[in-house]
């Protein structure tokens, strides 16, 4: 049975080994330059005060460059598609493109229970979109760690600077591509299952991955734990977003922030001001709404904090970064051991 | 000695529409049994019946003593040519033998091997290329070497030419008579069936309306004619299979375990084409009494 596998998947393996090659030769071709700016940059050894500007600059100018920005896109843009075409090309015509050709009776008709049939063929196609997809994300990790470094040093204000927990970077890095490759290639299986006809298990497949993709940033992976919540002084934020705020005629602001004091690196889920009482506001204090509040996005902020205004923030630390990682491939990895028991028990029973 | 196929009640049903019922059968092992009815009357479902491919909806069936697919050992000892011969499109010739070898442990590699020569196939055309009646002599190939007791073939030759059908047919004769072999074949070319099958079974309308071997079936199946009369006054234990009348005369298909002794019949013996046509429209015939009924 593993021959058989082998040499139905012979042309798939040799597609995805071209894949791989070709993402290789990229970032080789790239990787070296990236690092030798990041050395050339005098950011290693730089002065602890000084780093973070540093650093910030630094990666402003790989933005201004557009090729390094554009790579980093495009390759975490692979990492999130590999799972998606593994399930789509491999998982999704597995069952339901034997039944289609009329083959199943040709595959199941030999010394060779269904059961091991599928066995064979879930985990050899499994494990080889798991090792696709991770071998991805490790290649682009390599080529990257300049921007991790600089990133690291505490940069903000960029495409770059994103912390870890970015929905794009979280689910490009780590496990997690592992999970999802195996949730996309069980999901294609099982979708082809029941279809029995391989394009329209194509496009569900399609639907259900793309919408677990948004659900899983969106709802479900920011409650996995409990947040952890802080009330810090507006002044000490380094980067905010201010909509509204100050002036005679809008006294209505909202007051977001990008990172929080103390917890570099820390996933903030929300975040507003509060008043002295502690309770909720975004309406600005009268003495704040003067002509040079308005003028001054600084002397608003001061303002406020004079006012006993502080910012509450909802966030993940960043030590949670690997609780996260396993916690969410372990759940896609259960999905994918639900689904594929689905199919045995599909097979097995009911099938044609 | 177990039956080759042994069913008990047997039925499946495709959401509203029954695709086989109430079949109980019993088919000694040893035949080459001829499974015959019109397009739809339940012969693929019997077939996919009987190797595991699908699963009953009521009743039992078992095949050599064994539930159908039920695991190595039974799958070892059935063979089966899907509908249409289905290989790989994309594996060689010389891969499906592999397969076949890779897959069954009583592969019988010699056979096989001097099968597919004797074809001239070239072990490395990709089955996907070839013809119709490769394809079926490949698939074939395949189902024999694996050495079954039970080789279940459906509408193998369909597909073929009349020269294509009577080498593939020959291939068949010999291989039965070179291992200890059963053989169930459904086809809808009476003649074929005719020449290769002792033993068989009728389909028509989701039902097994006749089954037994070939001699005893035609031994008590008549054809009687004679002046126009009723089909009533016919004496007890024989029974209109199909009547069709003229003004004046009529004929009758009759079953009956005794000879028919009245004088007013001329009676002569049945075809196997005659016989099962005879069926063939008594269910046709009921189907249409069925559905105006419903229409009432």
């Amino acid at each position: 049975m593993i021959w058989l596998t082998w040499r139905q998947f012979r042309a798939q393996a040799v597609t995805a080994a071209a894949a791989l090659a070709a993402f290789a030769i990229l970032l080789a071709a790239t990787g070296p330059r990236l690092a030798s700016l990041y050395a050339a940059s005098g950011l290693s050894g730089c002065h602890p005060a000084r780093c973070a500007d540093l650093a910030g600059g630094w990666l402003t100018q790989l933005n201004i460059g557009h090729t390094y920005f554009m790579l980093y896109e495009f390759t975490i843009a692979v990492i999130l598609l590999a799972p998606a075409v593994t399930g789509l090309f491999w998982g999704a015509p597995l069952i339901a493109g034997e039944l289609e050709t009329g083959t199943a009776a040709l595959a199941w008709n030999q010394s060779v229970t269904r059961t091991w049939w599928l066995a064979a063929k879930l985990a050899v196609g499994g494990m080889a979109a798991m090792a696709v997809t991770e071998g991805l994300s490790l290649m682009q990790a390599w080529w990257a760690a300049p921007i991790g470094r600089a990133v690291g040093l505490g940069a903000t204000g960029t495409f770059f600077a994103m912390s870890r927990f970015n929905s794009l970077a979280f689910a490009s890095h780590g496990i997690t591509p592992l999970g999802y490759a195996a949730f996309g290639y069980a999901l294609g299986v099982t979708a082809g299952a029941l279809t029995r006809r391989a394009v329209p298990a194509m496009a569900v497949t399609l639907a259900i991955f793309a919408a677990a993709q948004i659900a899983m940033p969106l709802w479900i992976r920011p409650n996995l734990l409990p947040a952890e919540h802080a009330v810090v002084s507006v002044t000490s934020l380094r980067t905010i977003t201010l909509q509204g705020g100050g002036g005679p005629h809008s006294s209505q602001f909202h007051l977001g922030t990008e990172n929080l004091p103390g917890q570099p690196g820390a996933w903030i889920l929300s975040a507003g001001t509060v008043n002295a009482a502690g309770e909720a506001t975004t309406t600005a204090p009268a003495p704040c709404t003067t002509r040079q509040s308005e003028e001054s996005t600084h002397a608003f902020i001061e303002c406020l904090a004079s006012q006993g205004i502080r910012e509450s923030v909802a966030y993940q630390p960043a030590s949670r970064y690997w609780a996260f990682q396993w916690t969410e491939t372990a759940i896609y990895l259960a999905v994918a051991l639900a689904l594929s028991g689905y199919c045995f028990w599909r097979l097995s029973r009911r099938l044609t | 000695m177990t039956a080759a196929i042994a069913a008990q009640g047997l039925g499946k049903r495709y959401r509203r529409t029954w695709a086989l019922a109430d079949c109980t059968l019993s088919v000694p092992a040893g035949h080459v049994v001829g499974l015959v009815g019109p397009n739809g009357a339940g012969k693929t479902t019997l077939l996919g019946l009987a190797t595991g491919m699908l699963a009953p909806s009521t009743g039992t069936i078992e095949v050599l003593g064994g539930r159908p697919g039920s695991g190595r050992a039974q799958l070892a000892r059935v063979g089966y040519l899907a509908q249409g011969a289905p290989v790989y499109a994309g594996l060689s010739v010389a891969d499906h033998l592999r397969l076949g070898a890779r897959l069954n442990p009583g592969w019988d590699a010699g056979p096989a091997r001097s099968r597919i020569e004797r074809l001239d196939l070239d072990p490395r055309q990709k089955a996907g290329t070839l013809s119709g009646g490769q394809r079926a002599q490949l698939a074939l190939a395949l189902a024999i070497a694996k050495r079954p007791q039970l080789l279940v073939l459906d509408e193998p030759v369909a597909s073929l030419d009349p020269l294509a059908r009577r080498e593939f047919l020959q291939d068949l004769m010999e291989a039965t008579a070179d291992q200890d072999l059963s053989v169930v074949l459904s086809s809808h070319l009476i003649t074929d069936i005719e020449r290769v099958c002792d033993y068989l079974i009728v389909l028509a309308g989701s039902r097994v309306v006749a089954a037994g071997p070939a001699e005893e079936l035609l031994a008590t199946h008549h054809l009687l004619s004679g002046p126009r009369r009723d089909p009533a006054s016919l004496p007890g234990g024989v029974q209109v299979i199909s009547a069709s009348h003229t003004d004046v005369q009529s004929t009758l298909l009759v079953r009956s375990t005794g000879p028919v002794l009245d004088p007013a019949w001329t009676v002569s013996e049945v075809g196997l084409e005659d016989l099962v046509l005879a069926y063939m429209s008594q269910a046709a015939g009921r189907g249409r009494r069925n559905h105006l009924e419903v229409q009432r």
